[in-house]
């Protein structure tokens, strides 16, 4: 009974050692290397159930999925000696397991290296562009500096830059430099940079800059001001200017209508006269007499006059 | 052995006289009497028999771990020693238990959030924060921002099997695509109208120039602006650009309610104007019509009987005049008009014309006549200071 019990545990026991030492998995995202007395050996294992020899074989399991790191805020400076801090990211994957593990040893290790390898080509393509290539700047007339039109959104389309189309070409050829630049010198590692983004991009010095959007401000809110008042003024003075108008033609026009009502009158005075003039010139002494001579006149008749004709008689 | 079944019988049959050694003749013959049971089965499990169950209860246990269920809107997908093996959809599913086969259940319909950036209150409490998350505008501004960006996982196996820590590269991705639009926009737009159009544009650049090269298997619905300010350093000032706006609007309808003011009561004081001229020269035409009418029908009148009508309108005329009692009359008769001078006095004339400044007086056309004594002097109309009283003031009689 002993030997049995023996020859059982020492089953399990073979198994065990069978499995911890002689069988690996690899997950979907993942390749292995084999390494023998430390020396990568091929072929690069698949994903599934592989196996190796005991003790004397080791492995390694590599990710070898799309990876990405930050390239944390840095000063970088342009051609033009000013400086910006600039955010990244970058995405690389491993492409060739075996050239991988011979030159980088761990994945700690490599995303260092391309970290340092990245940033190092961020640095020397920006420095070769001055500052308006790197950064794209919206120009403006001075009048509308920041102002939006009215029924302006003010997004400006990749390919309708303000003023210097050929920025934002610059600037998408800029990044597909350092790309490429990465992508040389990381092929000897056998891994493959697959993009480089700037995440932020700043200016230093944010206190000169507040300092200039709140002038930029300050100019603004007076020029809207200033408009209103002027408008206003301008508005006021052509409502007078209406009303003194109104008022004075319709004066002229009433002096118009009376002057030919007057003239029309006359006309008709005259014509009326015409048919008799004698007549209009005796009843109009007669009123005449009437009027000027009823007071304050002292008259001296003769009674040969006429008038007292029949006084004597 | 020798299995042959007729040999056997045989055996049977001599044994049968003969009575074996062994075991008894009770019960039927066993043609396995060489074959103890006994000797192939192992000695430790004899007295171990109860244990078995528990074994086969662990096994079947092991094999049901293997049941998983996929619910709608999930994908299962299995693994095997950790290659993959295959997707499934909604249902009861079975899979090979560990350490040979798993199965991981993702939700594939279900909107996800990342937020990217952080509030402006959080940016107000903390400086550096608020430098994180701040972004240079097209118009050499600063802007805090934060957004969200809303996805699901399209394709299971690229989600988990194409990028590492796919949540943490999309949000890198969705911060790079909004700075380059914000890198394009100028400030006003972003804070105001234009704020549509930068989540539409960061979404397509976001879909299109990033993700499709990186193939992570997601899908991204929307990209929302949730917080647009203006840093702390600068709100007042952009605050104040507001209400400049504001107070333009402001100048420019008063002066709209000044003028609305002013020009209808000119209007109204200029028809008023006009009708009045109107009114007046109707009144003045028809004046003149009215008295050419009333001097026309009396020149008719005239006509037919001239002298009559002379003399009579001659005669009524003098009535009127010399029935005025402020007339005064002198009649002189032709014997007396040689006796009595007509005398003028003119320097009495003189006192008149210079009082009559101070009278107001209207100058009156009166003739002196001191001493003449047929005189009745009219009474006095009491007209007022006129010169009547002081012209005739010689020659006595009673005033």
């Amino acid at each position: 009974m002993k030997r049995s019990v023996i020859a059982v545990i020492a089953l399990i026991l073979v198994a065990v050692f069978f499995f911890t030492q002689c069988v690996f998995y690899v997950r979907e995202y993942q390749r292995a290397l084999v390494l023998q007395l430390g020396e990568p050996t091929l072929p690069v294992r698949e994903p599934g159930l592989n196996f190796k020899l005991p003790v004397i074989q080791s492995v390694v399991t590599l990710d070898t999925r799309m990876q990405s790191f930050i390239i944390p805020k840095n000063f970088i400076r342009t051609s033009d000696l000013k400086a910006l801090e600039i955010d990244c990211y970058a995405c690389w994957r491993i492409e060739d397991p075996l050239l991988f593990v011979r030159t980088m040893r761990s994945e700690a290790v490599a995303t260092q290296r391309l970290r340092d390898i990245v940033y190092s080509r961020i640095t020397a393509v920006i420095g070769t562009k001055p500052f308006n290539d790197v950064v794209f700047i919206i120009k403006d007339d001075d009048a509308d500096a920041g102002r939006v039109q009215e029924g302006e959104a003010g997004v400006i389309a990749p390919d309708m830059a303000l003023h210097n189309p050929h920025e934002q070409a610059a600037r998408s050829k800029m990044m597909e430099d350092i790309l490429q630049q990465s992508k040389e010198q990381t092929k000897q590692y056998g891994v493959s940079i697959i993009d480089v983004r700037i995440k932020r991009m700043d200016l230093p010095n944010r206190d000169a800059i507040f300092k200039r959007m709140n002038a930029e401000r300050e100019k603004m809110a007076n020029q809207y001001r200033f408009e209103g008042q002027s408008e206003n003024l301008r508005i006021r003075s052509e409502a007078e200017l209406e009303r003194d108008t109104i008022i004075a033609v319709a004066t002229g026009e009433g002096i118009r209508i009376r002057g030919e009502a007057e003239a029309k009158a006359m006309r008709i005075f005259s014509e009326a006269i015409a048919k008799s003039p004698s007549f209009y010139e005796f009843s109009k002494s007669l009123e005449v007499y009437r009027k000027a001579f009823k007071d304050n006149t002292k008259v001296i008749l003769s009674k040969d006059d006429p008038l007292l004709r029949f006084f004597n008689n | 052995m020798n299995w042959d079944w007729d040999k056997l019988q045989e055996k049977r049959r001599r044994q049968a006289k003969n009575p074996p050694p062994q075991g008894g003749g009770d019960g039927p013959e066993n043609p396995f009497d060489g074959l103890s049971p006994g000797k192939y089965m192992p000695k430790i499990f004899k007295g171990r028999f109860p244990i078995w169950p528990i074994f086969i209860v662990l096994l079947l246990i092991w094999l049901a771990s293997g049941i998983f269920i996929v619910n709608p809107g999930e994908v299962g997908v299995v693994t095997q020693f950790g290659k993959f093996s295959r997707e499934v959809k909604d249902g009861p599913h079975y899979h090979l238990p560990f350490p040979i086969e798993s199965a991981l259940i993702l939700n594939t319909e279900m909107v996800r959030t990342i937020e990217v950036g952080i509030t402006s209150e959080t940016a107000k409490r903390s400086q550096s924060k608020a430098e994180e998350s701040s972004m240079f505008t097209g118009d050499e501004n600063i802007v805090h921002m934060q957004f969200s960006v809303h996805y699901n996982i399209e394709n299971a196996r690229k989600f988990l099997f194409n990028t590492k820590d796919p949540v943490v590269l999309l949000a890198g991705a969705a911060e790079a695509a909004m700075r380059d639009v914000v890198g394009r926009s100028k400030v006003d737009s972003i804070l105001t109208i234009g704020r549509n159009e930068v989540q539409a544009e960061a979404l397509r650049v976001l879909r299109e120039d990033i993700l499709a090269e990186y193939d992570m298997g997601v899908r991204v619905h929307i990209v929302q602006l949730l917080d647009v300010q203006p840093p702390t350093e600068v709100e007042e000032a952009f605050r104040d650009v507001a209400s400049a706006r504001e107070d333009r609007e402001r100048f420019i309808n008063q002066a709209g309610a000044y003028r609305n003011e002013i020009v209808p009561p000119a209007q109204g004081n200029a028809s008023r104007i006009v009708n009045a001229a109107n009114a007046y020269a109707a009144q003045v035409v028809r004046q003149a019509e009215g008295e050419s009418q009333r001097f026309l029908a009396m020149v008719e009148q005239f006509n037919n009987a001239e002298d009559i009508t002379r003399k009579r309108l001659y005669l009524e005329a003098m009535q009127d005049v010399f029935s005025s009692p402020a007339l005064e009359k002198i009649i002189l008769s032709k014997d007396g008009q040689g006796s009595v001078l007509p005398f003028l006095n003119l320097d009495r004339v003189s006192p008149v014309r210079k009082a009559l400044p101070q009278e107001q007086a209207a100058p009156s056309a009166s003739m002196q006549e001191p001493n003449a004594s047929f005189v009745t002097p009219a009474p006095q109309a009491g007209r007022g200071p006129s010169g009547a009283g002081s012209g005739i003031r010689s020659g006595g009689g009673s005033r």
